[in-house]
């Protein structure tokens, strides 16, 4: 990581960020549902140069037995980067401090609308697998497993989405890249339940003042109407027939 | 009119609510919870079975202990038959059988009844949520199957299918497009066709 007083710039002289989008646009989007025969249900997300593959298995039996609770199932997630998915290591010793951390804010996002109490004592496993990564892999990874999850047929609440916001030169930006979350003056990444919407994650690199935060929320719930389209039309894709 | 609704989606007609149980209530609204399809009616495409009482199950015997059998269901809730002194039963582990729901014990444990011993034959999975378009109306289409193919067909509401017959591998093939096409209209009529054309194939 470079130190604050060796930034590059991050923005072009025309204004715009490096990769030529504006502050509030998205990075290409595209998912696909029912990817994996085995898993009970699958996605398969490409988001700029973030490739991201999520499975869920179950309702199954927990493992060990002690976790499991009477009352709802219990849900397990497991994030991890693959060893070739960046230029810095990952995964090659087992799960690193960011990965638990990841992890565990995901599990945490869905304990808020899986519909757990429907099958009790029993677990549902999330696996969420970055192929490759270019910033804002988290989003990514919940946006993809919530399309997983709808394609499991486990019963929720809702359809979640996740983008990150940031800040450059006081500018609101969305959908941070790698270079831009790496030296943007802040980085927020937001998951959010659409109906009402909910805000389930809510994490914060750097600093944004109450005004430049409630600007960022906005410009994600905006940004989010085209992302759950493009979840719901994955879910769509997999009842075409030829 | 046919349209797919996902979860967090508003349910207008309160008419569909009737016998169903995906969907969530907040604030006097209704909210779907699955993948399902709305035409008339609120029929999930993708979920898991929830036993009731009197249904057909198919399963394998996974352990065999003094009083009780464990019957893998394919299904997150255990599942056993009580073998009781009066009707002695003898299966063996991986068994397949065809049973009935009696009970469902604290929400966790199936009781089995009336099991039957499936011998030979072959054993399918499909999703438990397109076994009542496998089964049809008043049992259309797996009479139609059965019918045409000249098999025996054995349907468990838990995704296990037993079927028994010289063209079984045509059984085999109908079940599994049926179960692909289950939301597309008119099927019944298609499988038919489709049915009537490969047997007037294989008769050339």
């Amino acid at each position: 990581m470079a130190s604050s007083l060796n930034k590059p710039e991050l923005l072009r002289q025309d204004g715009k960020r490096l990769d030529g989008r504006d502050f509030d646009e998205l990075r290409p989007l595209k998912i696909t549902a029912n990817v994996i025969k085995n898993a009970n249900g699958s996605a398969y997300t490409e988001w700029g140069n973030n490739k991201v593959l999520a499975a869920v298995y179950g309702p199954k039996e927990v493992v060990p037995k002690h976790l499991s609770d009477p009352s709802k199932a219990v849900i397990k997630c497991r994030y991890a980067m693959a060893p070739f998915s960046s230029l810095s290591d990952h995964g090659r010793s087992g799960p690193n401090r960011r990965a638990t951390e990841i992890s565990k804010v995901t599990r945490e996002v869905f304990e808020n609308v899986v519909l757990t109490k429907e099958f009790p004592d029993t677990a549902i496993e999330i696996s969420i697998e970055i192929l490759q990564s270019d910033g804002g892999t988290r989003a990514a990874g919940i946006t993809t497993a919530a399309v997983a999850l709808a394609n499991a047929g486990i019963p929720m609440k809702d359809l979640v989405y996740a983008v990150s916001a940031g800040k450059i030169k006081d500018n609101i930006v969305l959908d941070l890249n790698m270079i831009e979350d790496n030296y943007s003056d802040a980085d927020m990444p937001v998951a959010i339940a659409p109906r009402n919407n909910n805000i389930l994650l809510l994490q914060m690199d750097g600093g944004l003042t109450k005004a430049q935060i409630n600007s960022s929320l906005d410009k994600v719930i905006n940004a989010g109407k085209i992302i759950s389209k493009i979840q719901r039309q994955a879910l769509l894709d997999v009842y075409k027939i030829d | 009119m046919t349209e797919i609704l996902i979860p967090g989606d508003l349910i207008e007609d309160k008419e569909l609510l009737k016998n169903n149980r995906f969907y969530i209530s907040e604030n006097n609204k209704h909210y779907c919870t699955l993948v399902s399809l709305y035409n008339n009616r609120l029929i999930p495409l993708e979920g898991y079975w929830y036993p009731n009482i009197d249904e057909t199950v198919v399963g394998i015997i996974k352990e065999v202990r003094n009083n009780v059998f464990e019957v893998d269901l394919s299904h997150f809730l255990r599942a056993i038959i009580i073998n009781d002194f009066r009707n002695k039963l003898h299966f063996n582990v991986g068994d397949v059988i065809e049973a009935k729901v009696k009970a469902i014990e604290n929400k966790k444990t199936i009781i089995l009844i009336y099991p039957r011993l499936l011998r030979d034959g072959m054993l399918i999975q499909t999703k438990p949520v397109k076994i009542p378009r496998i089964i049809g109306k008043n049992n259309t289409m797996i009479n139609q199957i059965s019918s045409f193919t000249k098999t025996s067909i054995i349907v468990g509401f838990n995704g296990l299918i037993y079927i028994k017959g010289a063209n079984s591998s045509m059984a085999i093939s109908t079940i599994l497009r049926v179960e692909k096409e289950a939301h597309t209209k008119g099927l019944t009529e298609n499988i038919k066709q489709i049915l009537q054309k490969e047997l007037e194939l294989t008769e050339k």
